[in-house]
Protein backbone atom coordinates (compact mmCIF):
# COMPACT_ATOMS: atom_id res chain seq x y z
CA UNK A 1 0.00 0.00 0.00
CA UNK A 2 2.96 2.28 0.80
CA UNK A 3 4.05 1.76 -2.47
CA UNK A 4 1.21 2.76 -4.17
CA UNK A 5 1.65 6.17 -1.97
CA UNK A 6 4.49 6.55 -2.89
CA UNK A 7 3.82 6.32 -6.80
CA UNK A 8 1.15 8.65 -6.19
CA UNK A 9 3.02 11.39 -5.04
CA UNK A 10 5.75 10.90 -7.51
CA UNK A 11 3.43 11.39 -10.33
CA UNK A 12 1.40 14.68 -8.69
CA UNK A 13 4.73 16.03 -7.72
CA UNK A 14 5.86 15.31 -11.11
CA UNK A 15 5.21 19.26 -12.55
CA UNK A 16 6.33 21.93 -10.77
CA UNK A 17 3.11 23.73 -10.74
CA UNK A 18 1.78 21.44 -8.32
CA UNK A 19 4.89 20.87 -5.91
CA UNK A 20 4.23 20.74 -2.28
CA UNK A 21 7.57 20.63 -0.64
CA UNK A 22 8.51 17.15 0.98
CA UNK A 23 5.96 14.32 0.45
CA UNK A 24 3.40 13.89 2.99
CA UNK A 25 5.03 10.53 4.35
CA UNK A 26 8.32 12.53 4.69
CA UNK A 27 6.45 14.99 6.56
CA UNK A 28 4.54 12.25 9.04
CA UNK A 29 7.81 10.82 9.78
CA UNK A 30 9.60 13.55 10.43
CA UNK A 31 7.06 15.47 12.75
CA UNK A 32 6.23 11.44 14.62
CA UNK A 33 9.54 11.44 15.29
CA UNK A 34 9.64 14.78 16.93
CA UNK A 35 6.11 13.98 18.80
CA UNK A 36 7.51 11.15 20.42
CA UNK A 37 10.63 12.75 21.42
CA UNK A 38 8.97 15.41 22.86
CA UNK A 39 6.60 12.94 24.71
CA UNK A 40 9.77 10.93 25.81
CA UNK A 41 11.38 13.97 26.89
CA UNK A 42 8.51 15.15 28.77
CA UNK A 43 7.57 12.57 31.00
CA UNK A 44 10.63 11.30 31.86
CA UNK A 45 13.10 14.44 31.78
CA UNK A 46 12.96 17.57 33.33
CA UNK A 47 13.95 20.14 30.60
CA UNK A 48 10.67 20.89 29.44
CA UNK A 49 9.20 22.89 32.92
CA UNK A 50 10.57 25.81 32.69
CA UNK A 51 9.80 25.98 28.83
CA UNK A 52 5.86 25.28 29.85
CA UNK A 53 6.01 27.80 32.16
CA UNK A 54 7.23 30.24 29.98
CA UNK A 55 4.93 29.44 27.40
CA UNK A 56 2.06 29.41 29.93
CA UNK A 57 3.19 33.10 30.86
CA UNK A 58 2.68 33.76 27.25
CA UNK A 59 -0.49 32.08 27.28
CA UNK A 60 -2.04 33.94 30.60
CA UNK A 61 -3.21 37.16 28.22
CA UNK A 62 -5.16 35.01 25.77
CA UNK A 63 -6.81 32.75 28.84
CA UNK A 64 -7.69 35.92 30.40
CA UNK A 65 -9.73 36.97 26.68
CA UNK A 66 -11.56 33.39 26.96
CA UNK A 67 -12.39 33.60 30.24
CA UNK A 68 -13.85 37.41 29.85
CA UNK A 69 -17.48 36.23 28.50
CA UNK A 70 -18.35 34.14 31.41
CA UNK A 71 -16.93 36.51 33.89
CA UNK A 72 -18.79 38.85 32.36
CA UNK A 73 -22.39 37.30 32.21
CA UNK A 74 -21.20 36.00 36.23
CA UNK A 75 -20.90 40.04 36.71
CA UNK A 76 -23.77 41.02 35.39
CA UNK A 77 -25.82 37.90 37.17
CA UNK A 78 -24.55 39.34 40.52
CA UNK A 79 -25.62 42.85 39.50
CA UNK A 80 -29.20 41.48 38.66
CA UNK A 81 -29.42 39.28 41.92
CA UNK A 82 -32.61 39.60 43.46
CA UNK A 83 -33.47 41.44 46.36
CA UNK A 84 -34.99 38.23 48.38
CA UNK A 85 -32.04 36.25 47.35
CA UNK A 86 -29.85 38.45 48.85
CA UNK A 87 -31.86 38.95 52.21
CA UNK A 88 -31.91 35.24 52.28
CA UNK A 89 -27.91 35.08 52.02
CA UNK A 90 -27.40 37.57 54.37
CA UNK A 91 -29.66 35.50 57.00
CA UNK A 92 -27.82 32.78 56.23
CA UNK A 93 -24.48 34.56 56.68
CA UNK A 94 -25.12 36.22 59.80
CA UNK A 95 -26.47 33.07 61.05
CA UNK A 96 -23.34 31.27 59.78
CA UNK A 97 -21.17 34.12 61.53
CA UNK A 98 -22.72 33.67 64.88
CA UNK A 99 -22.04 30.03 65.07
CA UNK A 100 -18.22 30.41 64.18
CA UNK A 101 -18.15 33.46 66.29
CA UNK A 102 -18.50 30.96 69.04
CA UNK A 103 -16.24 28.30 67.96
CA UNK A 104 -13.24 30.80 67.16
CA UNK A 105 -14.13 31.71 71.01
CA UNK A 106 -13.39 28.61 71.95
CA UNK A 107 -10.84 27.89 69.90
CA UNK A 108 -8.71 30.92 70.88
CA UNK A 109 -8.93 29.70 74.65
CA UNK A 110 -7.65 25.94 73.38
CA UNK A 111 -5.04 27.22 71.05
CA UNK A 112 -3.68 29.07 74.48
CA UNK A 113 -4.36 26.21 76.93
CA UNK A 114 -2.71 23.90 74.35
CA UNK A 115 0.32 26.45 73.85
CA UNK A 116 0.41 26.22 78.14
CA UNK A 117 0.62 22.75 77.88
CA UNK A 118 3.19 22.39 75.03
CA UNK A 119 5.33 24.40 77.18
CA UNK A 120 4.77 22.46 80.01
CA UNK A 121 5.72 19.24 78.13
CA UNK A 122 8.80 20.17 76.42
CA UNK A 123 7.39 19.55 73.23
CA UNK A 124 7.24 21.46 69.92
CA UNK A 125 5.56 24.04 68.85
CA UNK A 126 3.07 23.46 65.93
CA UNK A 127 3.61 25.59 62.84
CA UNK A 128 1.69 27.75 61.74
CA UNK A 129 0.17 27.40 58.09
CA UNK A 130 0.29 29.57 55.56
CA UNK A 131 -2.79 29.86 53.04
CA UNK A 132 -3.60 31.86 49.93
CA UNK A 133 -7.47 32.37 48.54
CA UNK A 134 -7.37 31.64 44.91
CA UNK A 135 -10.84 31.45 42.13
CA UNK A 136 -10.69 28.82 39.64
CA UNK A 137 -10.39 29.69 36.34
CA UNK A 138 -11.82 26.76 34.03
CA UNK A 139 -11.56 23.56 34.64
CA UNK A 140 -9.11 20.97 33.16
CA UNK A 141 -9.47 20.54 29.55
CA UNK A 142 -8.48 16.49 29.21
CA UNK A 143 -11.24 14.16 30.07
CA UNK A 144 -8.72 11.48 31.33
CA UNK A 145 -7.74 14.21 34.66
CA UNK A 146 -8.87 15.74 36.99
CA UNK A 147 -7.52 18.72 37.08
CA UNK A 148 -8.47 22.51 38.04
CA UNK A 149 -6.68 25.71 37.31
CA UNK A 150 -6.71 28.58 39.44
CA UNK A 151 -5.75 32.14 39.45
CA UNK A 152 -2.80 31.98 41.79
CA UNK A 153 0.72 31.22 41.32
CA UNK A 154 4.43 31.97 41.89
CA UNK A 155 3.86 35.41 41.63
CA UNK A 156 1.42 34.83 44.67
CA UNK A 157 3.86 32.52 46.85
CA UNK A 158 1.89 29.44 45.81
CA UNK A 159 4.00 26.14 46.38
CA UNK A 160 4.15 22.82 44.29
CA UNK A 161 2.60 20.76 46.88
CA UNK A 162 0.27 22.90 49.16
CA UNK A 163 -3.03 21.78 49.80
CA UNK A 164 -6.07 22.88 48.20
CA UNK A 165 -9.37 22.88 50.71
CA UNK A 166 -12.55 24.24 50.50
CA UNK A 167 -15.04 25.06 53.25
CA UNK A 168 -16.25 21.69 53.55
CA UNK A 169 -13.05 19.46 53.11
CA UNK A 170 -9.77 19.20 50.90
CA UNK A 171 -10.30 19.44 47.51
CA UNK A 172 -6.71 18.53 45.57
CA UNK A 173 -3.24 19.31 45.55
CA UNK A 174 -1.38 21.68 43.70
CA UNK A 175 0.95 20.01 41.21
CA UNK A 176 2.20 22.74 38.54
CA UNK A 177 2.67 26.43 39.75
CA UNK A 178 3.10 29.24 37.02
CA UNK A 179 4.10 32.60 37.55
CA UNK A 180 0.29 33.57 37.93
CA UNK A 181 -1.56 30.59 37.77
CA UNK A 182 -1.72 26.99 39.03
CA UNK A 183 -2.65 23.68 38.70
CA UNK A 184 -4.49 21.42 40.98
CA UNK A 185 -5.18 17.52 40.92
CA UNK A 186 -8.10 16.89 42.50
CA UNK A 187 -8.69 13.82 45.08
CA UNK A 188 -10.23 11.46 43.04
CA UNK A 189 -7.49 11.89 40.62
CA UNK A 190 -6.23 8.47 40.44
CA UNK A 191 -3.12 9.79 40.67
CA UNK A 192 -3.22 11.62 43.74
CA UNK A 193 -2.82 9.66 46.82
CA UNK A 194 -4.03 11.11 50.24
CA UNK A 195 -2.80 10.20 53.74
CA UNK A 196 -6.34 9.58 56.07
CA UNK A 197 -7.06 8.75 59.12
CA UNK A 198 -10.68 7.35 60.17
CA UNK A 199 -11.95 9.88 62.29
CA UNK A 200 -14.15 7.15 64.60
CA UNK A 201 -11.04 5.20 65.58
CA UNK A 202 -8.25 6.73 63.77
CA UNK A 203 -7.35 3.91 62.44
CA UNK A 204 -4.59 4.92 59.09
CA UNK A 205 -4.82 4.58 55.49
CA UNK A 206 -4.17 6.22 52.63
CA UNK A 207 -7.44 7.22 50.09
CA UNK A 208 -6.45 6.86 46.27
CA UNK A 209 -8.67 8.70 43.69
CA UNK A 210 -10.85 6.47 41.71
CA UNK A 211 -10.57 8.65 38.51
CA UNK A 212 -13.87 8.16 36.35
CA UNK A 213 -16.31 8.69 39.35
CA UNK A 214 -16.20 11.08 41.53
CA UNK A 215 -15.14 9.08 44.38
CA UNK A 216 -12.10 8.09 46.34
CA UNK A 217 -10.66 4.30 47.09
CA UNK A 218 -9.28 3.03 50.44
CA UNK A 219 -7.07 -0.18 48.84
CA UNK A 220 -5.05 -2.89 50.46
CA UNK A 221 -7.04 -2.74 53.72
CA UNK A 222 -8.16 -6.34 55.51
CA UNK A 223 -11.63 -7.66 54.59
CA UNK A 224 -11.99 -7.29 59.01
CA UNK A 225 -11.14 -3.85 58.72
CA UNK A 226 -13.08 -1.56 60.95
CA UNK A 227 -14.87 1.02 58.96
CA UNK A 228 -18.13 1.43 58.24
CA UNK A 229 -20.69 2.74 56.27
CA UNK A 230 -20.85 6.56 57.65
CA UNK A 231 -17.65 6.71 58.45
CA UNK A 232 -15.40 10.02 58.29
CA UNK A 233 -11.89 10.26 56.69
CA UNK A 234 -10.14 13.29 57.97
CA UNK A 235 -5.87 14.03 57.17
CA UNK A 236 -4.13 12.24 59.19
CA UNK A 237 -1.24 14.68 58.48
CA UNK A 238 1.70 12.31 58.44
CA UNK A 239 2.99 13.36 55.34
CA UNK A 240 3.27 16.89 56.17
CA UNK A 241 1.74 18.21 53.08
CA UNK A 242 -1.85 18.31 54.09
CA UNK A 243 -2.64 19.78 57.89
CA UNK A 244 -3.81 17.34 60.13
CA UNK A 245 -7.51 16.98 60.72
CA UNK A 246 -9.40 18.54 57.57
CA UNK A 247 -12.43 16.55 56.45
CA UNK A 248 -11.36 14.57 53.04
CA UNK A 249 -14.24 11.86 52.62
CA UNK A 250 -17.07 9.75 53.66
CA UNK A 251 -16.99 6.16 53.47
CA UNK A 252 -20.42 5.38 50.70
CA UNK A 253 -19.51 1.64 50.15
CA UNK A 254 -17.95 -1.07 52.42
CA UNK A 255 -18.36 -4.66 50.43
CA UNK A 256 -15.75 -7.84 51.14
CA UNK A 257 -15.95 -10.48 48.62
CA UNK A 258 -14.76 -14.33 48.85
CA UNK A 259 -12.42 -14.07 46.04
CA UNK A 260 -10.37 -10.90 47.74
CA UNK A 261 -8.28 -10.72 50.92
CA UNK A 262 -8.63 -6.82 50.83
CA UNK A 263 -12.47 -5.03 51.68
CA UNK A 264 -13.75 -3.04 48.73
CA UNK A 265 -13.98 0.65 49.91
CA UNK A 266 -15.79 3.35 47.97
CA UNK A 267 -15.33 6.84 49.86
CA UNK A 268 -17.16 10.15 48.68
CA UNK A 269 -15.25 13.42 48.81
CA UNK A 270 -16.65 15.72 51.57
CA UNK A 271 -15.16 19.14 49.71
CA UNK A 272 -17.40 20.66 46.75
CA UNK A 273 -14.73 18.86 44.27
CA UNK A 274 -17.02 20.02 41.11
CA UNK A 275 -18.99 23.04 42.36
CA UNK A 276 -16.95 25.30 43.84
CA UNK A 277 -15.59 28.21 42.64
CA UNK A 278 -13.17 29.13 45.27
CA UNK A 279 -10.15 27.30 47.47
CA UNK A 280 -7.71 27.92 49.81
CA UNK A 281 -4.62 26.92 48.78
CA UNK A 282 -2.72 25.88 52.41
CA UNK A 283 0.40 25.17 52.53
CA UNK A 284 3.00 23.92 55.86
CA UNK A 285 6.03 26.50 55.29
CA UNK A 286 9.31 24.59 54.41
CA UNK A 287 11.34 28.00 54.86
CA UNK A 288 12.36 26.41 58.31
CA UNK A 289 14.57 24.87 56.95
CA UNK A 290 17.11 27.60 55.72
CA UNK A 291 16.40 29.37 59.14
CA UNK A 292 17.41 26.28 61.00
CA UNK A 293 20.72 26.17 59.04
CA UNK A 294 21.15 30.14 59.74
CA UNK A 295 19.82 30.56 63.04
CA UNK A 296 22.84 28.69 65.39
CA UNK A 297 25.67 30.42 63.29
CA UNK A 298 24.23 33.79 64.13
CA UNK A 299 23.53 33.61 67.81
CA UNK A 300 26.14 31.97 69.02
CA UNK A 301 29.68 32.92 69.61
CA UNK A 302 31.17 29.27 68.24
CA UNK A 303 29.83 28.42 64.96
CA UNK A 304 32.01 25.56 64.50
CA UNK A 305 29.89 22.87 66.66
CA UNK A 306 26.52 24.12 66.08
CA UNK A 307 26.98 24.05 62.33
CA UNK A 308 28.15 20.68 61.95
CA UNK A 309 24.39 18.88 64.15
CA UNK A 310 22.90 21.53 61.49
CA UNK A 311 23.89 20.04 58.49
CA UNK A 312 24.16 16.43 59.93
CA UNK A 313 19.94 17.33 60.09
CA UNK A 314 19.09 18.49 56.38
CA UNK A 315 19.89 15.54 54.72
CA UNK A 316 17.33 13.49 57.08
CA UNK A 317 14.57 16.82 56.48
CA UNK A 318 15.38 16.46 52.96
CA UNK A 319 15.42 12.88 52.16
CA UNK A 320 12.06 11.91 53.84
CA UNK A 321 10.19 13.92 51.76
CA UNK A 322 6.48 12.81 52.99
CA UNK A 323 7.37 13.87 56.55
CA UNK A 324 9.56 16.99 55.66
CA UNK A 325 7.48 19.01 58.12
CA UNK A 326 7.48 16.96 60.91
CA UNK A 327 11.17 16.06 60.84
CA UNK A 328 12.27 19.88 60.48
CA UNK A 329 9.86 20.66 63.35
CA UNK A 330 11.51 17.63 65.59
CA UNK A 331 14.79 19.02 64.38
CA UNK A 332 14.74 22.20 65.97
CA UNK A 333 14.69 21.36 69.75
CA UNK A 334 17.61 18.80 68.84
CA UNK A 335 19.91 21.87 66.83
CA UNK A 336 18.79 24.38 69.84
CA UNK A 337 19.81 21.73 73.00
CA UNK A 338 22.65 20.29 70.86
CA UNK A 339 24.17 24.03 71.11
CA UNK A 340 24.71 23.79 74.38
CA UNK A 341 25.47 20.04 74.61
CA UNK A 342 26.33 18.59 70.86
CA UNK A 343 26.77 14.42 72.41
CA UNK A 344 23.47 15.19 73.54
CA UNK A 345 21.79 15.45 69.92
CA UNK A 346 21.00 11.47 68.83
CA UNK A 347 18.94 10.96 71.54
CA UNK A 348 17.02 14.26 71.34
CA UNK A 349 16.59 13.73 67.63
CA UNK A 350 15.21 10.29 68.21
CA UNK A 351 12.76 11.19 71.15
CA UNK A 352 11.02 14.22 69.11
CA UNK A 353 10.80 12.34 66.44
CA UNK A 354 6.95 11.44 66.08
CA UNK A 355 7.40 8.34 63.98
CA UNK A 356 9.34 7.31 66.69
CA UNK A 357 6.73 7.64 69.21
CA UNK A 358 3.45 5.59 67.21
CA UNK B 1 -4.48 36.99 -2.60
CA UNK B 2 -1.67 34.81 -1.03
CA UNK B 3 -0.83 36.69 1.73
CA UNK B 4 -4.77 37.67 2.54
CA UNK B 5 -5.02 33.58 2.78
CA UNK B 6 -2.45 33.47 4.72
CA UNK B 7 -3.76 35.71 7.11
CA UNK B 8 -7.21 34.23 7.15
CA UNK B 9 -5.02 30.93 7.94
CA UNK B 10 -3.97 31.99 10.99
CA UNK B 11 -6.50 34.27 12.09
CA UNK B 12 -8.60 31.25 11.78
CA UNK B 13 -6.29 28.97 14.11
CA UNK B 14 -6.38 31.60 16.63
CA UNK B 15 -10.02 31.88 16.72
CA UNK B 16 -9.86 27.88 17.47
CA UNK B 17 -7.64 27.95 19.70
CA UNK B 18 -9.37 30.23 22.44
CA UNK B 19 -12.56 28.40 21.56
CA UNK B 20 -10.35 25.46 23.31
CA UNK B 21 -9.63 28.23 25.80
CA UNK B 22 -13.45 28.89 27.12
CA UNK B 23 -14.05 28.03 30.34
CA UNK B 24 -15.78 24.28 29.57
CA UNK B 25 -17.00 22.17 32.23
CA UNK B 26 -19.28 19.32 32.57
CA UNK B 27 -21.43 18.37 30.33
CA UNK B 28 -20.22 21.04 27.17
CA UNK B 29 -16.51 19.54 28.02
CA UNK B 30 -17.47 16.30 27.50
CA UNK B 31 -19.92 17.69 23.63
CA UNK B 32 -17.15 20.30 23.41
CA UNK B 33 -16.01 19.60 19.44
CA UNK B 34 -12.02 19.79 18.72
CA UNK B 35 -12.34 22.92 16.66
CA UNK B 36 -8.34 23.18 16.16
CA UNK B 37 -8.36 19.89 13.98
CA UNK B 38 -11.79 21.17 12.65
CA UNK B 39 -10.08 24.31 11.28
CA UNK B 40 -7.14 22.16 10.41
CA UNK B 41 -8.59 19.68 8.15
CA UNK B 42 -11.10 22.67 6.56
CA UNK B 43 -7.54 24.69 5.33
CA UNK B 44 -6.13 21.19 4.39
CA UNK B 45 -8.95 20.78 1.86
CA UNK B 46 -9.12 24.36 0.77
CA UNK B 47 -5.48 25.60 0.68
CA UNK B 48 -3.20 22.61 1.25
CA UNK B 49 -0.77 24.12 0.12
CA UNK B 50 -0.48 27.14 2.85
CA UNK B 51 -1.63 24.41 5.84
CA UNK B 52 0.00 20.91 6.38
CA UNK B 53 1.16 18.36 8.48
CA UNK B 54 3.96 20.71 9.95
CA UNK B 55 1.17 23.59 10.80
CA UNK B 56 -0.92 20.58 12.49
CA UNK B 57 2.03 19.85 14.35
CA UNK B 58 2.69 23.26 15.37
CA UNK B 59 -1.05 23.63 16.12
CA UNK B 60 -1.30 20.62 18.56
CA UNK B 61 1.78 21.95 20.80
CA UNK B 62 -0.29 24.76 21.72
CA UNK B 63 -3.62 22.34 22.35
CA UNK B 64 -0.88 20.07 24.58
CA UNK B 65 -0.22 23.32 26.62
CA UNK B 66 -3.67 24.21 26.86
CA UNK B 67 -4.48 20.60 28.24
CA UNK B 68 -1.68 21.12 30.45
CA UNK B 69 -0.75 17.15 29.03
CA UNK B 70 2.43 15.80 28.73
CA UNK B 71 3.80 17.49 25.25
CA UNK B 72 3.82 16.00 21.85
CA UNK B 73 0.14 13.80 22.28
CA UNK B 74 -2.22 16.25 20.47
CA UNK B 75 0.89 16.91 18.06
CA UNK B 76 1.35 13.15 17.14
CA UNK B 77 -2.51 12.95 16.64
CA UNK B 78 -3.09 16.07 15.02
CA UNK B 79 0.00 15.11 12.61
CA UNK B 80 -0.82 11.53 11.97
CA UNK B 81 -4.49 12.82 11.05
CA UNK B 82 -3.59 15.52 8.65
CA UNK B 83 -1.56 12.54 6.73
CA UNK B 84 -4.56 10.86 6.34
CA UNK B 85 -6.20 14.26 5.23
CA UNK B 86 -3.31 15.36 3.19
CA UNK B 87 -2.79 11.93 0.94
CA UNK B 88 -6.77 12.00 0.10
CA UNK B 89 -6.91 15.71 -0.64
CA UNK B 90 -7.34 15.78 -4.16
CA UNK B 91 -9.89 12.84 -3.36
CA UNK B 92 -11.68 14.66 -0.62
CA UNK B 93 -12.27 17.81 -3.22
CA UNK B 94 -14.18 16.16 -5.62
CA UNK B 95 -16.58 13.74 -2.86
CA UNK B 96 -19.92 14.75 -2.33
CA UNK B 97 -20.94 16.91 1.25
CA UNK B 98 -22.02 13.62 2.78
CA UNK B 99 -18.83 11.83 1.88
CA UNK B 100 -17.10 14.45 3.06
CA UNK B 101 -18.74 14.44 5.70
CA UNK B 102 -18.33 10.65 6.31
CA UNK B 103 -14.43 11.24 6.06
CA UNK B 104 -14.29 14.40 8.14
CA UNK B 105 -16.07 12.13 10.97
CA UNK B 106 -13.66 9.44 10.36
CA UNK B 107 -10.73 11.63 10.57
CA UNK B 108 -11.78 12.78 14.00
CA UNK B 109 -12.53 9.47 15.55
CA UNK B 110 -9.17 8.67 14.41
CA UNK B 111 -7.09 11.46 16.23
CA UNK B 112 -9.78 10.53 19.14
CA UNK B 113 -8.40 6.86 18.76
CA UNK B 114 -4.42 7.76 18.57
CA UNK B 115 -5.24 9.97 21.96
CA UNK B 116 -6.77 7.17 23.65
CA UNK B 117 -3.72 4.71 23.04
CA UNK B 118 -1.64 7.42 24.25
CA UNK B 119 -3.76 7.42 27.27
CA UNK B 120 -3.52 4.40 27.72
CA UNK B 121 0.15 4.06 27.60
CA UNK B 122 0.27 6.21 30.22
CA UNK B 123 -1.98 4.50 32.21
CA UNK B 124 -5.51 5.97 32.08
CA UNK B 125 -8.63 4.22 32.25
CA UNK B 126 -11.44 4.52 28.97
CA UNK B 127 -13.66 6.98 30.27
CA UNK B 128 -16.70 5.13 28.34
CA UNK B 129 -18.30 5.32 24.86
CA UNK B 130 -18.72 9.40 25.86
CA UNK B 131 -15.47 9.85 24.92
CA UNK B 132 -16.28 9.78 21.45
CA UNK B 133 -18.83 12.31 21.25
CA UNK B 134 -16.69 15.44 20.28
CA UNK B 135 -16.16 13.37 16.72
CA UNK B 136 -19.83 13.57 16.59
CA UNK B 137 -20.57 17.40 17.55
CA UNK B 138 -17.72 17.94 15.14
CA UNK B 139 -19.33 16.76 12.10
CA UNK B 140 -22.38 18.55 13.20
CA UNK B 141 -20.68 21.74 13.44
CA UNK B 142 -18.60 21.24 10.16
CA UNK B 143 -22.49 20.52 8.78
CA UNK B 144 -23.78 23.42 10.44
CA UNK B 145 -20.68 25.43 8.72
CA UNK B 146 -21.12 23.52 5.10
CA UNK B 147 -25.41 24.35 5.45
CA UNK B 148 -24.79 27.87 5.99
CA UNK B 149 -22.78 28.62 2.94
CA UNK B 150 -19.14 27.45 3.89
CA UNK B 151 -17.12 25.99 0.70
CA UNK B 152 -15.35 23.26 2.43
CA UNK B 153 -13.11 23.24 -1.16
CA UNK B 154 -15.47 21.21 -3.15
CA UNK B 155 -15.21 21.38 -6.73
CA UNK B 156 -18.80 19.67 -7.70
CA UNK B 157 -21.46 22.44 -7.65
CA UNK B 158 -21.52 23.05 -10.60
CA UNK B 159 -18.16 25.05 -11.87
Amino acid sequence: MMRGIHQNFDQQQAPAFFARGPSPLARLTFFTALSLALMATDSRLQYLANVRENLMTLLHPLQVIANAPLQLYQNTDEYFSTHHHLLADNARLKKQALMQGIALQRLNLLNLENANLRSMLDAKQSLAETSTLAEIIHVGRDSFTKKIIVNRGKNHHVVTGAAAVDAKGVIGQVTRTYPSSSEITLITDKSLAIPVQIERNGLRAIAFGHGRDNTLDLPYLPANVDIKRGDKLVTSGIDGVYPAGLAVATVIEMRTTQDSPFAHIICAPTGGVENDRQVLLVSIPKIELETLIETPASEKSNPAPATIPAAANTPVAASAATQTTQTVQAAKPATASSVNNPAQKPLANVESRPHARQ
Amino acid sequence: MRDNKLRSIYLSLFAAFICILFPWSGIALTLRPDFMLLVIIFWLLRAPNQCSVGTAWFMGLWVDLATGGIFGQYALAYTITTFFAVIYQRRLVLFSSTQQLVYVFSLLFLSQLILLILKAFAGHEFAGWSYFLPSVTGILLWQIAVSLGLNTGRHSHGN
